[in-house]
């Protein structure tokens, strides 16, 4: 991995921010740290078509649409910020891995963007090296030029915004368990969920259907976690344990599940069925997305999958 | 007199269009099955033209009209359907008002297939195919021409065979070259044809069917159903009998009527959509960057719908 070993001037740098993948998890963190540091940042906006072409174009065909989007988002900000962050995490320790997306995810946007004279920064975690989140944040902040003792500041300060916000934003989700309706879990990546041209409309046309769509990545993590040993005690992919989790501690309270992949992928294709024989014979829906821009396909799934919920909940066929 | 209520029901699929009219008993008063052939609003018209004829309209007054089908928004725009649901839902309505004690509705269709799970009457779960149409109807369709066989045909040279040929059917495209293979080391042509079903019926029970316990009774529909060889196939690898309606193809339509007719709102229904002239244009919005296609749908050069806009920013509203 490149190391910039170069002090820029810290008042005109700007760091760029691809709204995908980890954007979704650390957005708070992340800009609260840069905001600490003094250092301005730069996001590169809901997903588009003109972002998925563009992430479309520079990746290979048999990839995760996510990873395509996050080339486009990474290629709509060259050029228009001092660095770019492409962070790397590996593990956070044992069984609590990540996809190995996001272990290369450095390297391959470097490597891809090789000649476009862009920098780019890490933030590599990786709990089998010893890098913690803390180090990796700290040495990301030392390469920017800034003391061991400001970066390390900055994190605790980010870090505390990052968990009132997230207190915050579980609240307001463990809320609608308690509203009256039909519920329906999303089981989907954060970054597929909060993707505005992906995700979202799953959420919204839900909700337009007349049901409560609830989102089991915004849950408690801790908790999550523990829970996800019931249903596969050797399970290894962070958030997969913590989706899985999220749906066991909360089984009793939805009358459905929608599982939303980007991508039949290893950790995804495993735990989707892993769910649907798990929460059987509680209704789960699976979801596919794929680069195509017709929502028809979706639409139909989505719209049956709400009719049989209503219809069981009402005891008979449309009466 | 009063005229007794009648509700109409479309069903636009990729291949085929069905139509029925029923009465409030669910009694079929007409019924028609035609191509689509690439053009949903021209098949709709012949269809009411089929349907207009067979109805008496001295007797009855078609109260409510439903469509369904991957076309059933252009359609429904088109005829002003009161009701436009998915096929699914459609279909488990449909074949459950016919047989209120089927457990399993298979359906491989043009270029989907499904399978719906009933219990009680209700439908319970159901899965569909994911992104590729492998296994389906065009699949047999396109793999007929190359046998150089009436794809209705197939069905009946499939029951000759005595050894079906092996082949993988995981993938249209896998599954041609291992055709032209098969053909080109000497195997029968009805072997193949055998062999062709085959695989559409395990491709389909390893696909769609994963995962899902089959209870009998089933009932196998969708124009693939027709094809004998598909059933004895399906037959053998499910280990018990399959149920294939001879109105099977109908019960999209006849779902969606029944759900128009119980919808509750009453809006009554000319053919007049037989005779107007319907365009639908598509225009790139332009108004940010997703630059989403817009389908707009003109009825006599008025526009009266239009669709495909992610945003406000592209909606477009139909002229009064």
């Amino acid at each position: 991995m490149g190391k910039h070993t170069e002090v820029q001037s810290h008042r005109a740098c700007t760091i760029g921010l691809p709204n995908g993948l980890l954007y979704a998890h650390y957005q708070v963190l992340w800009n609260s740290f840069f905001a600490g540091v003094g250092l301005q940042t730069r996001n590169s906006g809901p997903t588009n078509r003109e972002i998925l072409e563009l992430g479309n174009e520079c990746s290979i065909d048999e990839t995760c649409l996510s990873a395509k989007l996050y080339l486009g988002h990474v290629r709509s900000l060259l050029g228009t910020c001092d660095y770019i962050l492409v962070p790397r995490i590996n593990s956070w320790g044992r069984q609590r891995d990540m996809c190995t997306r996001f272990a290369s995810l450095y390297d391959l946007v470097c490597n891809t963007f090789r000649d476009s004279g862009q920098k780019f920064l890490s933030c590599n975690i990786d709990a089998g090296k010893k890098l913690t989140e803390e180090s990796a944040f700290v040495q990301m902040g030392e390469e920017l030029g800034f003391s061991k003792k400001i970066a390390e500041n900055a994190y605790h300060q980010a870090k505390k915004e990052d968990e009132n916000q997230w207190k915050l934003r579980l609240r307001k989700e463990e809320a609608l368990y308690r509203e009256k309706g039909i519920k329906v879990m999303i089981a989907a990546h954060s970054y597929i969920i909060e993707d505005d041209y992906y995700g979202k409309p799953i959420a919204d046309y839900l909700r337009s259907l007349g049901l409560i769509p609830i989102r089991a990545d915004i849950t408690d993590r801790k908790e999550a976690l523990k829970q996800s040993l019931k249903v596969s005690p050797t399970l290894k992919w962070e958030w997969n344990r913590e989706i899985i989790g999220s749906l066991q501690m909360h089984r009793e309270q939805i009358d459905g599940i929608v599982l939303v992949s980007a991508f039949p992928c290893g950790p995804d294709s495993m735990t989707d069925e892993i769910v649907s024989r798990h929460f059987a014979p509680l209704p789960v829906l699976r979801l596919v997305l794929d680069t195509q821009t017709g929502t028809a396909g979706i639409e139909t799934r989505l719209e049956s999958f709400a009719d049989i919920l209503s219809f069981q909940k009402k005891g008979g066929l449309a009466q | 007199m009063m005229k007794r209520q009648a509700y109409l029901g479309i069903d636009i699929g990729s291949i085929s269009t069905k139509g029925v009219i029923i009465d409030e008993k669910n009694k079929i008063l007409a019924s028609a099955y035609i191509w689509t052939e690439g053009d949903p609003i021209g098949a709709s018209k012949k269809l009411l033209h089929l349907l207009e004829e067979q109805f008496d309209k001295e007797h009855y007054q078609i109260t409510a009209a439903g469509t369904t089908g991957s076309a059933r928004k252009l359609v429904g725009t088109m005829i002003g359907a009161g009701t436009v649901k998915n096929e699914i839902t459609a279909h488990a309505v449909g074949t459950t008002s016919l047989h209120p004690d089927v457990r399993t509705i298979l359906e491989i269709g043009g270029q989907d297939s499904k399978i719906i799970l009933v219990e009680n009457g209700v439908a319970v779960d159901y899965a569909m195919n994911t992104l590729c149409a492998a296994g389906t109807g065009a699949f047999l369709s396109s793999q007929s021409k190359r046998l150089g066989i009436d794809v209705e045909d197939f069905g009946e040279i499939a029951l000759h065979s005595q050894r079906p040929a092996r082949i993988a059917a995981r993938c249209t495209v896998f599954a041609e070259s291992d055709l032209v293979h098969k053909i080109q080391m000497g195997y029968a042509k009805e072997d193949i044809v055998a062999g062709l079903c085959q695989a559409v019926a395990e491709n389909y029970l390893n696909n769609v069917g994963k995962g899902k316990k089959i209870l009998s009774p089933v009932v196998f529909q969708g124009g693939v159903s027709k094809n004998a060889g598909v059933v004895s196939a399906m037959k053998k690898a499910l280990g018990c009998d399959i149920l294939v309606d001879e109105n099977g193809h109908l019960m999209g339509a006849l779902g969606i009527a029944i759900l128009a007719g119980r919808s509750g709102s009453i809006q009554e229904f000319d053919f007049s959509a037989e005779h107007a002239a319907f365009q639908t244009r598509e225009v790139n919005c332009g108004r940010c960057p997703n630059n989403c296609e817009i389908i707009c749908v003109y009825r006599d050069g008025k526009l009266i719908d239009s669709w495909g806009n992610r945003c406000e920013k592209g909606a477009l509203r139909a002229e009064k």
